[in-house]
This record gives C-alpha cells, sequence and structure tokens, in this order.
C-alpha cells in the first residue's frame, strides 16, 4: 500500500515535470493585436498554420484589436504565463505603444520573429504631369510644401518613409493626413492630393489596375510587378540611403523570459515554416518581402524601428510619455 | 451575347447554390442571426460581420462570404424591430424608422409595420444589388467625385436634415440637437494631429466618444423612464393581423420605393457615409415629394418604406466601390474587406480579371439572402409582434439590462456606462422639453467626419475655401445646405404663401374668366 502511495506520488510529480520538458504538448494560442482580415492578421495565419504542422499542436489565432497601437492585445499576451503556450502576433506600428501611453514597456520585452513587410512605393495618378520620381521632387524643391502628399495617418510608418524622403532629398511636402492607407490612394485618385506612399502591397490592385503610377520604391532595390518596372529611389538620390529604408516588420513574438528551449523550439519551426512553399508563394501573390529574422537580430530591427518612431513622433507632438521616460534611445 | 453568357453564369450560379443544403442552412442561420444583431441595441451591423469573418476563416470562400453577406443583410434591416416595437432603434441606421414606426406600433399596427419593412428592404436589397452588376463602373466613377470638401458637406447636410425631419414644429430644435451630438464628437483627440479636445485629462477620452454607448443612452434611457413615469404599454399588439403587405400597395408605392433605393445606392457607395444618413435623407425626399407631408410623423406606410428600402439599398451601393476600387463605402463594408482579404481576395480594379465570376456571385448571395431575409422577416413578424403583450413592469427592465449589456460589451468596458447614464439623462430632459433625439446621436456620428474633412479641406486648399464653389458637387451640395436653412426662415414661409395666395387667385380669376367667356358663347 505504502508502495503505491509512493508511486503515485512520484508520478504526480514527476509527471508536469516530463511534460513541461516536451514542448509543446498542448495547443498554442496566438493573439494576433490587430483586427481579422488586415495585413498582420492574415501574414500571422498563414504562418501559424505551417508552424502547426510542424510543431504537431494546433495554433490558434485569435484578434484582440484596441487600446492604443495593439497594446490591448500585446498586454493581454504578455499577461499570460511565459511558457510558450502565448504567442502575440504583432507589427512594426506596436511599437508606438509605449510613447503613446498604451502600455509602459519597451519592445525588448519582447522576443520577435519576423515574418516579412512590403516595400513602400511612392505614386501619383496616372495624368500627373511628373513622370519620374526626379521630376516629382525638383517641383517640389522649386515650390516648397505646396506639392501635397498623403501617406496613411499621421506619424505611420508610411508617413515616417514620407518624412525620410524629405531629409535625404531636400524637398518639402504638403503632408495631409488621413485615417489609413486606403483612404489617402483614394484621395489620389479623386485627385486631392498629387502623390501617395503606402506599401506596395496596399496599392498592387491600383498599379496594375492603372489607377495609379508607381515612381520609385522607397528601398536599396527596384521591383517589377506585371512588367511595369519601378526603379529604385535610391538611384537618382543616393543620399536617401542615411534614411531609408524603414521597412514594415510584421511578425510574431513571445515574451523574452521564455524557456530557451522553448525559444530554439519556435525559432526552429518559424525558420522551417518560411521555407514553404505556401508561405513563399503567400508572400510572392501579396508582394511582401521575406524577412526571416529572429532572436536577436529581430530584437535589433525593432529596437530601431522603435527609437525612429518614438522620436519622430516627439518631434510631431503626438506622444503622451517621453521617449527618455521608456530609456528608448535617439536614432 | 456577352451579357446573355454572364446572365447565364448567375442564373447557374443562383441554382446551384440555391439547391446546396449547406448554403441554405447558412443562408437562413446567419440572415436570423443578423436580425437578432440587429435588433439588439449595441450589437452592430459591423460588430456581427467583424464576428463571422474570424468564425468563417476556416470556410471555403464562397461558404464565408455567404454567411458574411447574409448577416450584413439581416443586420440593417433588423434594426427596425426595435425600432417600431419599443422606439429604440436597434442600430443607428433605423433611427428614421423609429419616427414613423413607433406611432404605428402605437396605434397597434405593428405587425403591418413590419410586413411593410421587410418587403421594403427586400425589394432595397435588390435594386441596390441590380445597381451593383449593372453600374458599378458609374456608381465607382460618382465616388471618386468625392474628396474631402464634398464628405464635410454631406456630413454637415446629414446632421441639418435629421434635424429638420425629427422635429417638424421648429425646426430650430432639431437643428440644436444635432449640434450638441456635433459638440459630443469633438471630444477626443483630434484624427489629424492628435491634439486632445475636452479630455480633461481622462484618458478614456482619448479615442473619442463611441457610438453605441450614445445611441443606446440616448434612445434606450428616455423611453424606459417614459414607459415607466407613464405606466403605459410601448404599443399595442393586434393578434389577427395581415402581415404580408398588399401587392396593390407596393405596386402604388413603387416610385417611392425606386426613389429611395437610388438614394441608398448614392449615398452607400461613399465611403465613410452609411445606412443612417441615406435613410434619413431618403426620408426627407420621400415627405417632399409626398402628397401629405402632414401625416409624416404620425405613423405613415411612405416613411417607414422610404428608411427601409435606402438603408438595404446602401449594402449595394457600398460594395461597389468595395469591388472596383478596394474602397469600403460603410463600416460592415470595412469588415467585409477584412475578411475578403483573409480569404485571399484583394478586391480592386483586378478583382474582375483575377475572379471574373466574383462579381456575379456576390450578387446571386445578395439576391438569395434578400429573399431569406423576407421570408424569416415575415414569418417572424406574428411572434415578435408579441413581445408587446408582455407587462412593460416585465419588459422595461430587461430592455435596460439589454442596453447595459450592449453598452459594456463594446470593448468590455465599464467606462462606456459612465458615458451611456449622463447621456440617457441629457436625452430624457431633452425629451421632455420638445428636443428630438435622433440628430444628436447622427451627429455623434457624423461629427468626426465633417470635422475632420473640413479642416483636412482647408489644408489641402491652404486656407481657401473657393473649392466649395468651383467643384460641381460640392457647389450643389452647398446650395442644397442653403436651401434647408433658408426654407425655414419665417420670411422664406411668408412670401411662400403669399405667392401661393396669388398663384391661386390668379387662377381662380382666370377660371373665372374662363367660365364667364364660355358662358358668353354659349350665349
Amino acid at each position: 500500500m505504502k508502495k503505491l502511495v509512493l508511486i503515485c506520488l512520484v508520478l504526480l510529480v514527476a509527471a508536469p515535470m516530463a511534460m513541461a520538458k516536451k514542448y509543446p504538448s498542448r495547443d498554442i494560442t496566438n493573439i494576433v493585436v490587430w483586427g481579422a482580415g488586415g495585413g498582420t492578421d492574415v501574414c500571422n495565419r498563414v504562418v501559424s498554420a505551417e508552424m502547426a504542422a510542424i510543431l504537431g499542436v494546433n495554433i490558434n489565432v485569435v484578434n484582440k484589436p484596441g487600446g492604443v497601437a495593439g497594446s490591448l492585445g500585446m498586454a493581454e499576451a504578455y499577461g499570460m504565463k511565459h511558457d510558450g503556450y502565448t504567442i502575440c502576433g504583432l507589427s512594426e506600428s506596436c511599437v508606438t505603444a509605449g510613447v503613446q501611453g498604451g502600455w509602459d514597456k519597451k519592445m525588448d520585452v519582447w522576443y520577435p520573429f519576423i515574418v516579412a513587410g512590403s516595400p513602400d512605393v511612392i505614386s501619383v495618378t496616372p495624368d500627373s504631369p511628373y513622370k519620374t520620381l526626379k521630376e516629382l521632387l525638383e517641383a517640389a524643391k522649386a515650390a516648397p510644401k505646396t506639392i501635397k502628399a498623403g501617406a496613411g495617418g499621421s506619424g505611420s510608418i508610411h508617413h515616417l518613409n514620407l518624412l525620410a524622403m524629405e531629409k535625404g532629398s531636400g524637398a518639402a511636402f504638403n503632408f495631409i493626413p488621413y485615417p489609413g492607407s486606403a483612404p489617402s490612394q483614394n484621395a489620389a485618385m479623386t485627385g486631392e492630393i498629387s502623390c501617395v506612399v503606402t506599401s506596395l502591397a496596399e496599392q498592387a490592385q491600383l498599379i496594375r489596375g492603372g489607377k495609379l503610377r508607381p515612381l520609385a520604391m522607397l528601398t536599396p532595390d527596384g521591383f517589377t510587378i506585371d512588367a511595369i518596372a519601378i526603379p529604385s529611389a535610391f538611384a537618382d538620390y543616393p543620399g536617401l540611403s542615411q534614411y531609408l529604408p524603414i521597412m514594415q516588420a510584421i511578425g510574431m513574438a513571445v515574451p523574452a523570459d521564455v524557456p530557451e528551449e522553448v525559444k530554439a523550439t519556435l525559432s526552429d519551426a518559424f525558420t522551417k515554416a518560411l521555407a514553404t512553399d505556401k508561405v513563399q508563394q503567400w508572400a510572392k501573390d501579396n508582394y511582401y518581402v521575406i524577412n526571416g529574422k529572429t532572436g536577436e537580430e529581430a530584437s535589433k530591427e525593432f529596437a530601431k524601428l522603435e527609437s525612429l518612431f518614438a522620436w519622430t513622433l516627439l518631434e510631431l507632438n503626438t506622444t503622451k510619455v517621453s521617449p527618455e521616460a521608456l530609456g528608448i534611445p535617439k536614432p | 451575347m456577352f451579357i446573355l453568357e454572364r446572365l447565364g453564369t448567375f442564373f447557374g450560379i443562383l441554382g446551384q447554390m440555391a439547391v446546396t443544403p449547406m448554403d441554405i442552412a447558412l443562408l437562413f442561420s446567419c440572415t436570423l442571426l443578423g436580425i437578432i444583431f440587429g435588433a439588439l441595441p449595441g450589437l452592430t451591423a459591423t460588430l456581427g460581420v467583424a464576428l463571422l469573418t474570424t468564425l468563417t476563416y476556416g470556410m471555403k470562400t464562397d461558404l464565408a462570404l455567404t454567411a458574411l453577406l447574409s448577416m450584413y443583410v439581416g443586420a440593417i434591416y433588423g434594426g427596425s424591430y426595435s425600432s417600431i416595437l419599443i422606439n429604440i432603434p436597434g442600430t443607428a441606421a433605423a433611427a428614421a424608422t423609429a419616427m414613423e414606426g413607433y406611432p404605428m406600433a402605437c396605434r397597434g399596427e405593428a405587425g403591418r409595420a413590419i410586413g411593410l419593412t421587410t418587403t421594403a428592404s427586400a425589394i432595397g436589397t435588390i435594386i441596390g444589388m441590380l445597381f451593383m452588376v449593372c453600374l458599378s463602373p458609374l456608381v465607382s466613377a460618382f465616388a471618386l467625385q468625392f474628396t474631402s470638401f464634398e464628405f464635410f458637406l454631406l456630413a454637415f447636410f446629414g446632421i441639418l436634415i435629421s434635424g429638420t425631419l425629427a422635429c417638424p414644429d421648429l425646426v430650430c430644435k432639431g437643428w440644436i440637437s444635432g449640434f450638441i451630438g456635433l459638440f459630443l464628437a469633438l471630444v477626443g483627440r483630434d484624427r489629424l494631429q492628435f491634439y486632445p479636445r475636452f479630455t480633461f485629462g481622462f484618458s478614456e477620452f482619448d479615442g473619442g466618444i463611441d457610438i453605441v454607448p450614445v445611441l443606446i443612452g440616448a434612445f434606450g434611457i428616455p423611453q424606459i423612464i417614459q414607459v415607466m413615469v407613464n405606466q403605459m404599454k410601448p404599443g399595442e399588439a393586434k393578434p389577427l393581423e395581415r402581415v404580408v403587405p398588399e401587392f396593390g400597395k407596393i405596386v402604388r408605392s413603387m416610385g417611392n420605393i425606386v426613389r429611395s433605393a437610388l438614394i441608398g445606392v448614392g449615398i452607400g457607395s461613399l465611403p465613410g457615409i452609411g445606412e443612417d444618413v441615406a435613410a434619413w435623407v431618403s426620408y426627407g425626399a420621400a415627405k417632399n415629394a409626398s402628397k401629405h407631408p402632414e401625416r409624416f410623423g404620425t405613423g405613415c406606410d411612405e416613411g417607414i418604406v422610404a428608411t427601409e428600402t435606402a438603408n438595404n439599398a446602401c449594402i449595394g451601393g457600398a460594395i461597389v466601390p468595395l469591388l472596383t476600387l478596394g474602397i469600403p463605402g460603410s463600416p460592415p463594408a470595412a469588415m467585409l474587406l477584412g475578411a475578403l482579404m483573409l480569404h485571399n481576395i484583394a478586391p480592386g480594379p483586378m478583382l474582375a480579371m483575377e475572379h471574373p465570376n466574383f462579381l456575379l456571385e456576390v450578387t446571386a448571395i445578395l439576391f438569395l439572402a434578400a429573399v431569406t431575409m423576407w421570408i424569416v422577416g415575415i414569418s417572424l413578424a406574428r411572434h415578435v409582434v408579441k413581445v408587446l403583450t408582455l407587462p412593460p413592469m416585465l419588459f422595461m427592465p430587461i430592455v435596460g439590462l439589454l442596453c447595459i449589456i450592449g453598452s459594456y460589451s463594446l470593448g468590455l468596458s465599464v467606462f462606456n456606462l459612465y458615458l451611456m447614464l449622463p447621456v440617457g439623462i441629457l436625452a430624457y430632459a431633452m425629451t421632455e422639453l420638445g428636443y428630438p433625439i435622433a440628430p444628436l446621436v447622427i451627429g455623434v456620428i457624423l461629427g468626426p467626419m465633417a470635422d475632420e474633412n473640413l479642416r483636412r479641406a482647408l489644408m489641402v486648399s491652404q486656407g481657401d475655401f473657393m473649392p466649395i464653389f468651383t467643384r460641381p458637387v460640392a457647389c450643389i451640395l452647398f446650395f442644397v445646405i442653403i436651401l434647408t436653412f433658408v426654407s425655414q426662415l419665417p420670411v422664406y414661409k411668408r412670401l411662400r404663401t403669399r405667392l401661393a395666395d396669388k398663384w391661386t387667385a390668379r387662377k381662380t380669376r382666370q377660371v373665372a374668366c374662363d367660365t364667364a367667356a364660355d358662358f358668353g358663347d354659349n350665349q
């Protein structure tokens, strides 16, 4: 009898320990901080499905939008046990949650995995007098602050791209803010603004349909979409390389203090998932550039974005908490 | 030949869907779910579509689309239930319906009212759908005529017209109510430069005032208090009542229906402005065109037919720019865009080339959703009316509880309850003083749009107001607004009666002369 009790006790104590060793042993939840159907959501669903197949457990994707810059979802994911069974699906805009008062942490509390980003492109309407980026920027230099430019909302990644382009080329636009990328592209089509900066993924349909004419990619390399070759803006303006590219970083993250072996398992599954045909095809179809950085490297990229966003927002006077108070270094 | 081929494909899809049990089951269940979402204050069409988007992720694209569109159609229609039965619109789109529907219910004609709105909604959806198929390039070209100035003027007109219509005796009261709403909409960080306005340091105010708690507070609380104070029944239900409207009645209202549907499609196609404004504008148009404008406000058929046709026709209108330009025309359509992206369909100018049958598929689904909605609606009407037989002492507390849950469920925030209560008390005081509530809610909904677009327009024009007069659409809207104002001035009214008197006098004189002449001839 005593023996039996002892065995039971040993089993009771040992079983969870044995289970804890083998990660993952149950379903994983991926909390996406943006709404269903957005870029971050679709990206997380595609990659999670592939990772689930590799890990051998389900990854349930749930959406938890709201708060400031996805702070609600991040706070929820971070509030769960740091055991790797809760992943947070996030994007580069989340780096502003701290300075906007959404939560009191820096991005370094995460161990991120960056899936991909879509490069930014500057476009005009087909009947615009500006045929090349050079013509547009020279016109903007000749008459500063008169050419109207849209780039999503104030302080969005596209706005940052526009600002960097202004800095690198010396041109000055009259920036008109819109609630998002789609409304600013729409405004370009109605002729309210003369040029628009958003991501290639967002503009692809309009470019291919002939509703917008791309002038240049704001990345070191050009891009070819349906036989339309888009040159890189860096060719005419080498000075841009000092400020650009500022790329989207869509991906997922686990808290930085989850056990090392969990991080290793997840990183391995993540890398394998990105190599699958399904993910590669999705990226190609939707004009994303696969990134694939994990851990240290990915953290560095997020830290860079964080400092860039935080200090730009401070300049735009839209921060609630100063970047200094959070310990975010200047870019 | 091409059109015939397309028609063939359309009926092929339609036939195939109508015999697939899975499709039928989805159509009925999601339409019913939509109606429930629409009818319950606090649960909106946007929320319904959003929730279903996640649930239908694993489904095949066409099935998911069936579920989402049925939900959308059902929810826009469902709002009329609570409008008619208890004078608390389930969605902002149904606020105008309450103007006529509730008096009808008080007369004991709730069943007939629901029958009419059901039929009007179904016809509205189908007309909207027809426009979507036939004129989509035209409608999207129309949508591209709207820049910030036009959006500002349209939003302003929406507030003005709801104020004008909701308070027929003293229009100024309606406008005042609308401007209170406009003021409430200013609270929060401004959308262009994120400057906090009227937030008094509360971080909860940063995101602005949510529409749902205002909608529920403003309509629900005064109604509950009134019923409790007066110990009255919200409405009466006559048990043996015809629900399906007479065929002749519908044929006779066809002019009204087509006009309302056109307004619905037009307004639906504009991004950001949706079902709520469409309902008010078409209500106003119906009143102006009516031979008996004095009957409006007392429960007349024309009113509810106009509002319900227009808000459902909006759906087709909102889908056009979504599919052709990738711009959603209304908040639920924005959720629909997300759902399509999730299924790897990117709406935009290339859609017609990449998925040639997609538009027809959407059309077929909308058509079936409209028919399903009619069947479900008509069979529900008889039973829904029975809630009115509940004693108000039992019924109203339940409504109160639903109001609280509805406000709270939005973002699960207790702050919304603190917001709902004062808004409700303010609304009750306003109702007692004879101020209409609907313009206040419309003001809160359209306020951000008016504010943001006016400021953006001035940023674009660098402080110049001239584009209002040089842009044709803006110019027309501006003069319509001026006309709406002027037509309420006593001077204008006096002038009009005098002119009318003169005209009739001259006419009588002429008739008298003619008769005299005739008389002379006969001699």
